[in-house]
C-alpha cells in the first residue's frame, strides 16, 4: 500500500473515531428516559443535555418569540437601547429559572427569544412582554371619579344621538343640569353633572341617559368593576376624540392587570387616576414574593434611603387613602394606606392573583423595567406531542429515504454501489456529528432533517458523476487502473464546481433565512461540504485499493 | 452493470424550437403567479400574512361542520379548519385564522401620557384560544378541547421575510452567476442562470395553478431548487466544455453540445432519480409541515433536469449560431 493511501485511511478513521466521540452522549441521551433522568438526577441529565445535538423547538416543543424594540421618539430602536432590552430579558428569564434560554437579537431592532421545552405562552409572555414600569399613584376621590363618569355619559348621548343610535329627546342630557353631589370638580369642568334618579327611568332609558354608566355596573367607592363583555365597548368609548377631550388633563383612565371571576362571569376594574406619578420603581433594592397575614400573595420590596424617605412622604401625607400600585400602565392593586411606610413595602396583587403571579411581578421588579416599549410580532408555543410526532415523521423518513437511494445504488452500480453506500452513512455521520461539535452546536430542526434526507440525495451525485466516467472509460477499452485514475482527474473539477454551486445557494439561505430556513440550510450546506470529503477521499480511497483488480463491478 | 440507456445517442438541440415553446409558455404561468403574489392575491402563507394558528384535541369525535358552528358563534366564521391525522392526533383539528382580524379586541392601555397603546399586537392566537375555550364548552358540553401548540404572527414578520427571500434569490443567483462567468465564460453563467431562473418561475406557476401556499418553507424550496439545477446544469457545462476543446474543428457546436448531453444523460437521470427518491420519502412520511415543501422540492428536482437538457444547453446553441465567436 502507498503511503498516501495508509495516510488517507487514517483521516478517514480518525474521522470515524472522532464523529462517534462526539456523538456518544447524543445516543445515550436520546435513547433513554429522559423525564426519569432529569427527575432522578438532575445534574447528571443537563451534564448530558448540553452535550446532545439540540432539537430544535419544533422537534422538542417550547417557545419561539420574536420582539420588535420601540425606538424612544418614534423612530428606530439604536443598537444600544436593542441590547438593553436585551440584557433585561436574559436576566429576568435567567431569574425566573428557565434552563437553556436562547436570546437573540435579529436584524436592527428584533430579538428572537428561543425557550426550548417551555410551554407557558402565557407567563413567558408576560415575563417578556411587559415593559414591567413600577409607579405609585393616587386615585381620584369617588366623588370626582362619579363626576368624570357623568360628564362622560352626557357627551357620549349627545354623540349618539347625533350618530342616530339612540333617539333624540325633548328633555335634556343629565349633564346640563347643574349638580350639588359633585361640587369638586366644578372647577375643573366649570359646570357638573347631577345625580339624576335612576328609580324614576326604565332600564332602557337609563342606558340611553348614561351610556357610558351604564356599562360600569358594582361601585367600590373609589373604582369600579365592568364585566368583561362590557370592556370593549368601554375602551372604543374612551378613545373617542369627544371623550378624550372631556377627561381633564390630569386624570388617567386606566384598569386593573388582570380580570377577576364572581359566579361564572368576569370582571375588570376601572380605575381614574390622578396623572401625576408620586413615585417610581427605580429606588427599589429588593424584591421578594410572599403571602400576607390573610394567606393573600404579595410581593415585598426594599427600598434604598433616597426611595424610602420619598415614600414615607407620600404614605404619611395620605393615611387612609387608597395608593395605586401602576405596572406598565394598569393598576394591579389600590391597597389603603394604613400607617406611614418608609423602607419595607408590600404589594397586594389583585384579582385572582396566585403566588405564581407574586413570583413573575418579583422577577420583573428585580431585573428591572425595559427601557423601551417592545411589540410582540411572533409568538409560537409547539405543544410536546406535536414535537414528538414530528421527532417520528422525520426518523422514518430518513430511514426511508436513505435505505431507498443506498439500496438503489448497491443495485444499479453493484459493489461500487455499496461503497457508495458506505460513504453516505459516513456522510450522515459526519453531519450530525459536525452539528455537536463544541463551538458550533447547530439545533437540528424538522427542515434540518429534510435538509440532511436531501443531502443524501444529493451527495450521491460525487460518486454517480465518478462512477459514470470510470464507466465511459472502462467502455473505450481502459485497464481498470487506468480508468479510475482517469475517471477521478476528469470528475474532480466536475464534482468541485457542481458543490461550489449549491454551497453559494445554501450559504445565502443560511445568511438570510430565519428559523426553519435556516435550520434547513445549516444541515444541506455541511452535507454538502462533507460529501466533497467523502466522495474524494473516502471513496477514492477504497477505488485505489481495488486499482489491482482485472475487472471491476461498478 | 446495469444500465438506463447504453450509449444514448438522442437529438435533444434539433427539438429546440419544441421546447423553448413550452417553456416560453410554463415561464408566462410563473410571471402570471409572481404577479397575483404581488398583489395578494395568491394563496400566501401565514407567514407572509400573519395570523393564528391552533392545533388541539378533543376528548370525543367532533365533526369539523359542529366545530365551524362552533367558531361562527364567536365570529371566527372564516376560520379554516383541518383535521389532524396520525397516532395520538385523534379527534385532533388545526383551526387557522389568517391575516388581520376585524372583530379582535385588542388589549390596550391607556399611558401617562393619555395616549391608547396595544400591549400584545400578535395575541390573536390568546383570543382565539380563549373564545374557542368558551363556544366549545357551551357547544359540546363535556367534551373537553385541549390546546397542544398556538402560533401568531404578525403581518410585520411577513414583510421582513419577503424581504429578505428577495434577497437571499437575488444575492444568490448574482454569486452564482459570477461563479460560473469565472469557471466557465460568459455566456455559460447567462445560459445557466437564465434557465435556473426558468425553473424558479415554473415552479411558481405550477404552484399557482394547483393553488397550493406560498409558505416560507416553498420560498426554501425555490432557492434549494436554484441550486440544485445550477448543480446539474454545471454538469453538463463541464462536459460541453470539455468536448468543445476537443471537436471544435471537426464537429460543429450544436453537435458537441448535443453529444455531451448524451453523454452526461445517465449521470442526470440518475442523480435526479436518488434525489426524488429521498424526497420522496419526505413527503410520503415527513407529515403535514414537509408535505408541501417536499412536493415543491420533487417538481423543481424534475423542472431543473428538463431544463438542463432542453434548455440552458440549447440556449448555447441559440447563441453561438446568432452570433458564432471565434475558434480559439
Amino acid at each position: 500500500m502507498a503511503r498516501s493511501q495508509i495516510t488517507w485511511i487514517a483521516i478517514i478513521v480518525i474521522s470515524i473515531i472522532v464523529s462517534i466521540i462526539l456523538l456518544y452522549p447524543s445516543i445515550v441521551f436520546y435513547t433513554q428516559d429522559q423525564a426519569a433522568l432529569k427527575r432522578n438526577t438532575p445534574p447528571e441529565y443537563y451534564s448530558l443535555k448540553s452535550k446532545a445535538l439540540r432539537l430544535g423547538l419544533d422537534l422538542q416543543g417550547g417557545v419561539h418569540m420574536v420582539l420588535q424594540v420601540k425606538g424612544t421618539q418614534g423612530g428606530m430602536a439604536t443598537k444600544e437601547l436593542v441590547d438593553q432590552v436585551k440584557n433585561i430579558l436574559e436576566i429576568r428569564i435567567d431569574k425566573f429559572g428557565i434552563a437553556e434560554p436562547d436570546i437573540r437579537t435579529s436584524g436592527a431592532d428584533q430579538i428572537v427569544v428561543d425557550l426550548p421545552g417551555y410551554t407557558d405562552i402565557d407567563t413567558a409572555k408576560a415575563l417578556i412582554g411587559s415593559t414591567a414600569q413600577l409607579q405609585f399613584k393616587l386615585l381620584k376621590t369617588g366623588d370626582e371619579a362619579q363626576a368624570i363618569a357623568k360628564a362622560i355619559d352626557s357627551v357620549m348621548v349627545l354623540a349618539l344621538i347625533k350618530e342616530g343610535k339612540i333617539p333624540e329627546r325633548e328633555n335634556a342630557p343629565p349633564a346640563q343640569t347643574p349638580s350639588d353631589t359633585a361640587k369638586g370638580i366644578e372647577s375643573i369642568f366649570g359646570e357638573a353633572s347631577k345625580d339624576t334618579s335612576q328609580e324614576m327611568m326604565t332600564e332602557e332609558e337609563f342606558e340611553e341617559n348614561q351610556p357610558f354608566s351604564a356599562l360600569l355596573t358594582d361601585w367600590t367607592g373609589r373604582w369600579w368593576y365592568l364585566p368583561m363583555e362590557n370592556y370593549y365597548q368601554v375602551m372604543q368609548y374612551l378613545e373617542r376624540p369627544e371623550v378624550q377631550a372631556i377627561i381633564p388633563a390630569n386624570v388617567q383612565v386606566t384598569f386593573g392587570t388582570r380580570a377577576e371571576k364572581r359566579g361564572d362571569r368576569q370582571f375588570q376594574a376601572i380605575y381614574f387616576l390622578n396623572k401625576n406619578i408620586e413615585m417610581t420603581g427605580d429606588a427599589i433594592v429588593d424584591v421578594r414574593e410572599n403571602y400576607d397575614q390573610m394567606r393573600r400573595p404579595v410581593v415585598n420590596f426594599e427600598l434604598n434611603s433616597e426611595g424610602a424617605r420619598t415614600f414615607g412622604r407620600l404614605t404619611g401625607n395620605h393615611i387612609n387613602e387608597p395608593l395605586a400600585i401602576v405596572i406598565d400602565g394598569r393598576v394591579e392593586s389600590a391597597p389603603n394606606i394604613q400607617s406611614r411606610i418608609t423602607k419595607q413595602g408590600q404589594i397586594t396583587m389583585g384579582g385572582e392573583a396566585n403566588i405564581a403571579d407574586a413570583y413573575l411581578l418579583a422577577v420583573l421588579l428585580k431585573a428591572g423595567a425595559l427601557p423601551a416599549e417592545v411589540e410582540l410580532l411572533q409568538s409560537t408555543i409547539i405543544g410536546p406531542s406535536l414535537g414528538q410526532d414530528s421527532i417520528n415523521k422525520g426518523k422514518i423518513a430518513a430511514v426511508v429515504g436513505v435505505l431507498a437511494v443506498m439500496g438503489f445504488l448497491a443495485i444499479y452500480y453493484g459493489l461500487s454501489g455499496i461503497i457508495a453506500d458506505i460513504a453516505i452513512a459516513l456522510n450522515v455521520l459526519f453531519v450530525l456529528a459536525f452539528m455537536v461539535i463544541p463551538g458550533v452546536n447547530a439545533t437540528l430542526t424538522m427542515p434540518g432533517i429534510a435538509g440532511l434526507i436531501l443531502t443524501v440525495g444529493m451527495a450521491d451525485d460525487a460518486n454517480v458523476i465518478i462512477f459514470e466516467r470510470i464507466r465511459e472509460e472502462l467502455r473505450s477499452g481502459k485497464t481498470v487502473k487506468a480508468a479510475i485514475d482517469t475517471g477521478y482527474a476528469k470528475a474532480l473539477l466536475t464534482i468541485i464546481d457542481s458543490h461550489v454551486t449549491t454551497l453559494i445557494s445554501a450559504l445565502f439561505l443560511f445568511i438570510f433565512g430565519s428559523g426553519p430556513v435556516r435550520g434547513f440550510a445549516v444541515t444541506l450546506s455541511v452535507g454538502i461540504f462533507i460529501s466533497l470529503f467523502t466522495a474524494l477521499f473516502v471513496t477514492k480511497a477504497v477505488f485505489d485499493m481495488r486499482k489491482q483488480y482485472k475487472s471491476l463491478s461498478i | 452493470m446495469i444500465e438506463i440507456i447504453k450509449n444514448p445517442n438522442i437529438a435533444f438541440i434539433p427539438k429546440r424550437k419544441y421546447t423553448f415553446i413550452l417553456s416560453g409558455v410554463l415561464v408566462l404561468l410563473g410571471v402570471l403567479g409572481f404577479i397575483f403574489i404581488l398583489i395578494g392575491k395568491a394563496n400566501m402563507g401565514m407567514d407572509f400574512t400573519g395570523g393564528a394558528e391552533i392545533i388541539g384535541k378533543f376528548d370525543k369525535p367532533v365533526t369539523a361542520q359542529e366545530l365551524r358552528n362552533a367558531l361562527s358563534d364567536v365570529g371566527y366564521a372564516q376560520a379554516t379548519i383541518q383535521s389532524v391525522s396520525g397516532h395520538g392526533f385523534e379527534n385532533s383539528f388545526i383551526i387557522r385564522v389568517q391575516g388581520k382580524i376585524e372583530n379582535a379586541v385588542p388589549d390596550t392601555t391607556i399611558t401617562a401620557e393619555g395616549k391608547t397603546v396595544v400591549n400584545m399586537i400578535a395575541a390573536e392566537g390568546d383570543k382565539l384560544a380563549t373564545l374557542l375555550k368558551e363556544a366549545i364548552a357551551s357547544h359540546f358540553g363535556d367534551n373537553k378541547f385541549r390546546l397542544d401548540s398556538t402560533n401568531n404572527i404578525s403581518g410585520k414578520v411577513g414583510e421582513q421575510l419577503a424581504k429578505d427571500a428577495t434577497w437571499a434569490v437575488i444575492l444568490a443567483f448574482l454569486g452564482i452567476m459570477i461563479y460560473i462567468w469565472i469557471r466557465f465564460d460568459f455566456r455559460f453563467g447567462v445560459a445557466s442562470t437564465v434557465a435556473t431562473f426558468h425553473d424558479v418561475l415554473v415552479m411558481l406557476g405550477i404552484y399557482f395553478i394547483l393553488q397550493r401556499e406560498v409558505s416560507l418553507l416553498f420560498i426554501t424550496a425555490l432557492l434549494t431548487i436554484a441550486g440544485y439545477s445550477l448543480t446539474d446544469k454545471v454538469v453538463v457545462f463541464d462536459r460541453i466544455r470539455e468536448n468543445l476543446k476537443q471537436f471544435r474543428k471537426r464537429s460543429d457546436y450544436g453537435t458537441t453540445v448535443n453529444n455531451s448531453i448524451n453523454e452526461v444523460l445517465s449521470r442526470t437521470i440518475i442523480t435526479s432519480f436518488t434525489t426524488v427518491l429521498a424526497v420522496l420519502a419526505i413527503l410520503i412520511f415527513g407529515g403535514k409541515i414537509l408535505f408541501d415543501f417536499a412536493l415543491a422540492l420533487i417538481i423543481g428536482i424534475m423542472v431543473g433536469t428538463y431544463s438542463s437538457i432542453f434548455l440552458a444547453s440549447p440556449i448555447l446553441v441559440e447563441w453561438e449560431n446568432r452570433s458564432p465567436r471565434r475558434v480559439k
